[in-house]
């Protein structure tokens, strides 16, 4: 094996660390002294709604502070470390709109690799070259507003994939794309080189990663192989789902 | 710092996008537009600087052309205009009404905001912007002023009205009332 | 977003547009210096003429934007012809006209992306008094992006409370339009960080 692809591979697993992480609003306890610590290639993350996936994959973002406890990625202090957060990871809300920021295609796209430090015309090369990646040159002059639902996901995905970051971060984007717009973000997914982490409430877009955490209420309640642990959680669900008791409902 | 650019950025939206929404009616039956309204309220709620830059930037982004003015105006065509006192007035209006806001600590914020509105949004951005249409018009203060005076109870009603949405922000995002942070 | 520029390309928009805005600074000067009706007379004639330089279309569409000032005209000729001052009357209407015909002319045929170009080359020099052109930037595109989003929201209000009420919305729909607003002020913000932010230093 060359060192090029050694070097490719040791990439491919980045480093989770959690420890006692706590985040509290108004003095609830969202997140409940999370430890954890693994390497990520393809990590699903499941649970309820309302158990704190989003609040965990903002906190390892480092878009929020946690209110005690660390949390890092690779040895990073991402909320601190701005600058190397952006070459960590780059994610994906579940809401397209929340996240692009120009009104046209190309500059939403460019904005991201200008803020890694791309001049302004290495930003528009590579932006281009990305949307030849993605097979749609014909979207440059584009106005996001006229983009379709599926479309703008596709979008928020090229402006990160063409960041590189080591991880991407997936917080429910899918919901609400018909099937096949789903399949073919899901296939661009696959190819990524980075790792991925990938909220989502539908098991078949998490079957083939190799690890799966299931948080619930504000706290994991297993981490292990996928093939392990989404049965166990399925089987979970599907007990709740068919009891009568309406106090199960999501709180 | 970017929820600050941000929050600006949106009221300069909103600012548009309330002179471009279909026409809202008052109680009374008037319809009214609503872009003043936003004026005052992005002094009641960003407070004096946030305000006046949120409205500085929607009348930049008139000024290159957007049509962004109630009625779908824009361009520097209306800072030829008559009526450009009164544009150059909306940002004074939205500082001057921020810091009132900010200011006064007793009170209820409805009142408060509504008094502010009334100062800021009437008595000083009437001042500006009749001195503007004198100036365009050729004509003394006092005479230019008689042609405003029948917007005037419009504008209270509007005012009032910022203050009782102020309020009602106080309750609902009390987080993102900047005026009072 | 459609912004104001004439859907009919002519030649001056390919001209610089800081020398267009730099002529109208002059030529705006310059009418407020003359009082003579017959050279106001004379110079709005020529700004007709630039119009129909461009075609039929173009004037047409340039007449109709000056409709806008008909009750301001009505008032000023009333008023000079009760007074007898016929001639200062003409004059202010007609400078009034030519001024904002020029200014509607330079907005016409100048593309937005050309004014934004414009905005950034007078910011530059005011980084020194601690102006961010990058913020700057940033805001312009927010702005330009979010107001057709927030109109489609507004609209969207207005029409979900028709479908329950039978009266036209009043102007409380006016508040879950602003929570809204600041609530997408919010995510912008969290959007912008996920991405880096505002930089202390930002490379051009
Ligand atoms: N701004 C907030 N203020 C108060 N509570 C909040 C806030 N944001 C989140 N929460 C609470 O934190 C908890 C976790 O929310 P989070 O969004 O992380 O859940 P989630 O697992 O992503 O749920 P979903 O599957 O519905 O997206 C929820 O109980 C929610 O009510
Ligand atoms: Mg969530």
């Amino acid at each position: 094996m060359s060192a090029q692809s050694e070097n490719n591979k040791s990439q491919l697993h980045n480093n989770i660390s959690c420890d006692a992480l706590t985040y509290e609003i108004d003095g609830k306890n969202i997140l409940n002294k999370i430890s954890l610590e693994t390497t990520v290639n393809r990590l699903g993350v499941v649970g309820r709604n309302g158990s704190g996936k989003s609040t965990f994959v903002r906190l390892l973002t480092g878009l929020i502070a946690p209110s005690s406890g660390k949390i890092s990625i690779n040895g990073i202090d991402l909320h601190k470390d701005r600058k190397s957060a952006l070459r960590e990871v780059g994610i994906l809300f579940q809401n397209a709109d929340h996240q692009i920021i120009f009104p046209t295609v190309i500059e939403e796209i460019e904005f991201g690799l200008k803020q890694l430090g791309h001049t302004k015309t290495q930003a528009n090369a590579h932006a281009l070259a990305t949307l030849e990646l993605f097979k749609k040159p014909h979207w440059k002059e584009a106005y996001c507003a006229q983009l379709s639902q599926g479309q703008k996901h596709l979008l928020c995905l090229m402006s990160i994939v063409a960041m590189a970051p080591k991880i991407i971060i997936l917080d429910e984007p899918f919901a609400g794309l018909d099937i096949p717009t789903k399949m073919q973000l899901n296939k661009y997914l696959a190819l990524y080189e980075g790792s991925i982490i990938h909220i989502t409430h539908d098991p078949k877009d998490i079957e083939d990663y190799d690890t799966t955490v299931w948080i619930d209420e504000g706290a994991i309640k297993s981490l292990g192989e996928t093939k392990e642990i989404l049965p166990d959680y399925l089987h979970h669900m599907n007990r709740l789902g068919q009891s009568d008791d309406i106090t199960e409902l999501s709180r | 710092m970017e929820r600050n650019l941000t929050h600006i950025a949106l009221f300069a939206a909103l600012i548009a996008a309330l002179g471009l929404i279909p026409r809202i009616e008052l109680s009374f039956g008037i319809p009214i537009t609503a872009q003043s309204l936003g004026i005052m309220l992005a002094g009641t709620i960003l407070g004096a600087k946030r305000g006046a830059l949120a409205v500085l930037l929607f009348l930049l982004l008139v000024a290159i052309g957007l049509p962004f003015l109630a009625g779908g105006r824009g361009g520097l065509g209306v800072f030829a205009g008559p009526t450009v006192g009164f544009l150059l007035g909306f940002p004074i209006a939205a500082f001057i009404i921020g810091l009132i806001v900010e200011k006064t600590r007793i009170g209820p914020i409805a009142l408060t905001a509504t008094l502010a509105s009334i100062i800021g949004g009437i008595v000083v951005l009437y001042i500006v912007g009749i001195a503007g249409l004198a100036v365009k018009l050729d004509k003394s203060f006092a005479d230019s002023a008689k042609l405003m005076y029948i917007f005037i109870p419009g504008d209270i009603i509007k005012a009032i009205i910022a203050g009782i949405i102020t309020a009602a922000i106080a309750k609902a995002r009390p987080a993102s009332l900047l005026s009072k942070q | 977003m459609i912004s104001l520029s004439s859907p009919v390309k002519t030649k001056a928009h390919g001209w610089p547009a800081g020398a267009k805005l730099a002529g109208l600074c002059i030529l705006s000067i310059l009418l407020i210096a003359i009082t003579s009706p017959l050279i106001h007379a004379l110079f709005f004639s020529v700004v007709l003429f630039l119009y129909l330089l461009a075609g039929r279309i173009f004037f047409v569409s340039g007449i109709k934007k000056l409709f806008i000032l008909w009750p301001f005209i009505l008032i000023v000729s009333l008023w000079h012809l009760y007074n007898g001052q016929t001639a200062q009357g003409i004059t202010i209407v007609l400078r009034l006209l030519s001024a904002v015909a020029l200014a509607n002319l330079v907005t016409m045929t100048t593309k937005l992306s050309d004014m934004i170009d414009v905005i950034h080359r007078l910011a530059k020099p005011l980084t020194f008094i601690g102006l961010k052109t990058q913020a700057l930037e940033i805001s312009i595109a927010l702005v330009i992006r979010l107001t057709p989003e927030l109109i489609a929201k507004g609209t969207a209000l207005s029409q979900a409370w028709r479908a329950r009420s039978p009266k036209r919305p009043n102007w409380k729909v006016v508040i879950p339009f602003i929570v809204v607003t600041l609530d997408d002020a919010d995510h912008s913000a969290e959007a912008l960080r996920a991405r880096g932010g505002i930089q202390p230093t930002h490379k051009e």
